[in-house]
């Protein structure tokens, strides 16, 4: 299986979205990184062929995903970034409806939906209204309806936003469990998931893709460009002023900040490993450079 | 079916739903007809001068005397028959004015004369033509009628072939006509009826506005349109679902409306001809037909009407802005018509909801390709083609991905 992104364009009037994006996606796990405004949810809602390209195309197995219509949409399992539901629903009633829109017989999708309730940890609450559900919660019924009709194309538009550091690890899991030879695109500003579970990361950087390969080679770029350096508190300010600065911990008198640099940033600074956050901020080092 | 049975279950679950439909029952049943039959249409009066909300609450007994009293002359209209009522109608109002006020459909009779004997009235006199017409004189009821029909349709510049193809029409009127208590017949398919259409088109609105609308209300559009059946299927499902609960809230209102009626008035006077409620209707109807040509009408216009509310709910993404053009479609039309020519007129009132089934008591006429056609043919039929021509439109809306 694959699925083929071809120039593909998206323009708002003068803005461009999207600009002219090429990937080829196989089995696998696929972040998408990027700042607020850098293009990922228009680039996924054309993935899911539900916003119209301005140019260019998406191609599963060589098909035209707008053509194959329904035969797509059949395969596709998709979390939009504000997932929306319907408040008089229980968790049950509200996935047994996704399933009939899914086209999955009923006595399968009573199953499955019990399954998946229990998978996303919410056996117990399978009777209860979703509007009494917290964010967390409704998060992770919008993450079993995307499950619902085992989709072999899983795109989640930022699936741990308002997960606990538990419910995230829940969900990294069962997503690695899921995966298998299915294409799973994710975004999320959490670093961390994206390293934890990604077999390829795609930097996305003014509607293009700046940088992709796998989280080690990614990794490895980055090596070199991160420092340790440990000076007085009071220097602090100076030092966030004139680079980035990853992270900042106090030790007594001292403060300990990990640099983002091309080159060493002081005689005192030492060189450590780097992490995928490392080299997000090197590519996105203040908000509106991402967008 | 089973994405429709499940649709038609979400709108039924909403609350909106259930409390419009609740609020359009207490409305057009509860006060537009039980209260109406038993209290402030035909409660007997508590004084002469009462307002309409003061009366009796005794109108099931009231109407059952009113009826009684009228057929005891005779069942059917003749000039014999007219001389006396007019001539009981005058005994009794000398005797005890209210009870001949309460009793007798003198409005109705009173018009009559007015129109089809004008000789008779007095200039300057205070009284009522009914009180003081002397009854022998009142001959020829069928005849005049003609000429007064004759002459109201050239006064409304009806004449030549319209005016041949109007009488064409009334000769298929039955006479002579059968008689009894008119004035809950014409309370009825006056006033009830329509204004039942009226309310059920807000309550209409208010729900299957949001079918399509809500789902962008909701922010579940996007989970919906990434589905196997997100687009065609779940739009027809829709739009099964929009009309299923048109006809289910005709059904409430329209069977509680006739059982109150039944309840009420009974059969009695099914057979009257509406030309008793006006003299110069054409309609070739008795008020049983009426009454089923303008519940048929009430029917198709919401069909109709449904139809335009689901393209309007399809085509944008608020709740509110598809309520309120909505509610426009129906409500301005009405709003404006006072200051349109005739034409637009006529042309507006095709539009579902717009036009009104009582329009059997006109004599309206539609100039299609050179041939002359009775306004209610026409207001029966285009509203409702009007919504089935919507519906192809209502699944090209959501399916276009363009909204997304």
């Amino acid at each position: 299986m694959e699925l083929s992104i071809d120039r593909l364009t998206k323009h708002y009037g003068s803005k461009i979205a999207v600009d002219c994006v090429s990937a080829t996606l196989k089995k696998g796990v696929y972040g998408l990184l990027g700042a607020n405004g850098a293009g990922k949810t228009t680039l996924m809602r054309m993935l899911c062929a539900i916003l119209e390209s301005t140019s260019g195309g998406v191609f599963l197995n060589g098909k035209d995903i707008i053509e194959m219509g329904a035969d797509y949409r059949n395969v596709l399992g998709y979390l939009p970034q504000d997932f929306g539901y319907y408040p008089g629903y229980t968790a049950m009633e509200f996935l047994m409806y996704v399933s009939a829109l899914k086209g999955i017989p009923k006595s399968i999708a009573r199953k499955r939906t019990v399954e998946l309730l229990e998978e996303v940890g919410l056996g117990d609450a399978a009777d209860r209204k979703v509007r009494t559900f917290s964010g967390g919660m409704k998060q992770r019924i919008g993450i079993a309806q995307a499950l619902l009709n085992h989709p072999e194309i899983l795109i989640l538009d930022e699936p741990t936003a308002g997960l606990d550091p538990k419910e995230r690890v829940r969900f990294r899991n069962l997503l690695s469990d899921y995966a298998g030879d299915k294409i799973v695109i994710l975004s999320t500003h959490i670093v961390s998931d994206i390293e934890a579970i990604a077999d390829e990361v795609l930097f996305m950087k003014k509607g293009k893709f700046v940088l992709q390969g796998s989280v080690p080679a990614l990794i490895k770029k980055a090596g070199g460009r991160v420092w340790e350096l440990t000076v007085p508190q009071e220097e602090t300010r100076k030092w966030q002023a004139k680079s980035t600065v990853a992270n900042l911990r106090h030790e007594g008198q001292q403060a300990v900040l990990r640099i983002i640099s091309e080159h060493m940033p002081d005689e005192r600074a030492v060189p450590c490993e780097a992490t995928l956050e490392d080299l997000y901020l090197y590519y996105f080092p203040t908000e509106q450079e991402g967008v | 079916m089973e994405l429709f049975l499940l649709e038609h279950r979400k709108l039924w679950r909403k609350a909106g739903t259930k409390i419009s439909v609740f609020i359009c029952f207490l409305y057009v049943v509860v006060f537009g007809s039980i209260l109406s039959f038993q209290w402030f249409n035909f409660g007997s009066k508590v004084n002469f001068t009462s307002s309409n909300f003061g009366k009796n609450f005794d109108g099931y007994t009231a109407i059952r005397d009113r009826q009684e009293y009228a057929l005891s002359f005779g069942g059917v209209l003749s000039d014999k028959s007219i001389q006396q009522i007019v001539g009981d109608y005058q005994r009794m109002e000398s005797a005890d004015a209210k009870k001949a006020w309460d009793l007798t459909d003198w409005m109705i009779i009173n018009d009559w004369l007015g129109n089809l004997w004008p000789e008779l009235q007095e200039a300057g006199s205070y009284q009522v033509g009914i009180s003081y017409f002397e009854p022998e004189k009142l001959t020829d009821f069928y005849g005049r009628r003609q000429l007064v029909l004759e002459k109201y349709l050239e006064n409304n510049n009806q004449t030549g072939k319209e005016k041949e193809y109007l009488l064409q029409i009334d000769e298929k009127v039955i006479r002579p006509f059968y008689y009894g208590w008119i004035r809950g017949w014409q309370t009825l398919l006056s006033i009830t009826i329509d204004t039942s259409a009226e309310s059920m088109a807000l309550f209409l609105a208010i729900v299957l506005s949001t079918l399509f609308a809500g789902e962008w209300h909701n922010n579940t559009s996007p989970l919906v349109l990434t589905t196997k059946n997100g687009w065609e299927i779940i739009a027809v499902a829709k739009i099964i679902t929009g009309l299923a609960f048109t006809v289910e809230l005709f059904a409430i209102i329209a069977i509680c409306d006739i059982a109150s009626q039944l309840f009420f008035m009974g059969t009695t006077g099914w057979d009257m001809p509406v030309q008793l409620i006006k003299l110069t209707a054409i309609a070739p109807m008795n008020m049983l037909q009426a009454e089923i040509y303008e519940w048929a009408f009430t029917l198709l216009g919401m069909v109709g009407f449904a139809g335009i509310v689901m393209l309007i709910s399809s085509a944008v993404k608020s709740n509110v802005l598809a309520l309120l053009l909505s509610l426009a479609v129906v409500y301005v039309p009405t709003l404006i018509d006072p200051y349109l020519p005739c034409g637009l007129q006529k042309a507006l009132s095709l539009i579902p909801l717009v036009g009104s089934g009582t329009d059997i008591f006109r004599t309206y006429t539609f100039h299609i390709f050179g041939k002359y056609v009775w306004s209610p043919y026409l207001l029966i039929t285009v509203p409702v083609l009007i919504g089935i021509v919507c519906m192809p439109f209502v699944v090209r809306k959501w399916s276009s991905r363009i909204k997304a």
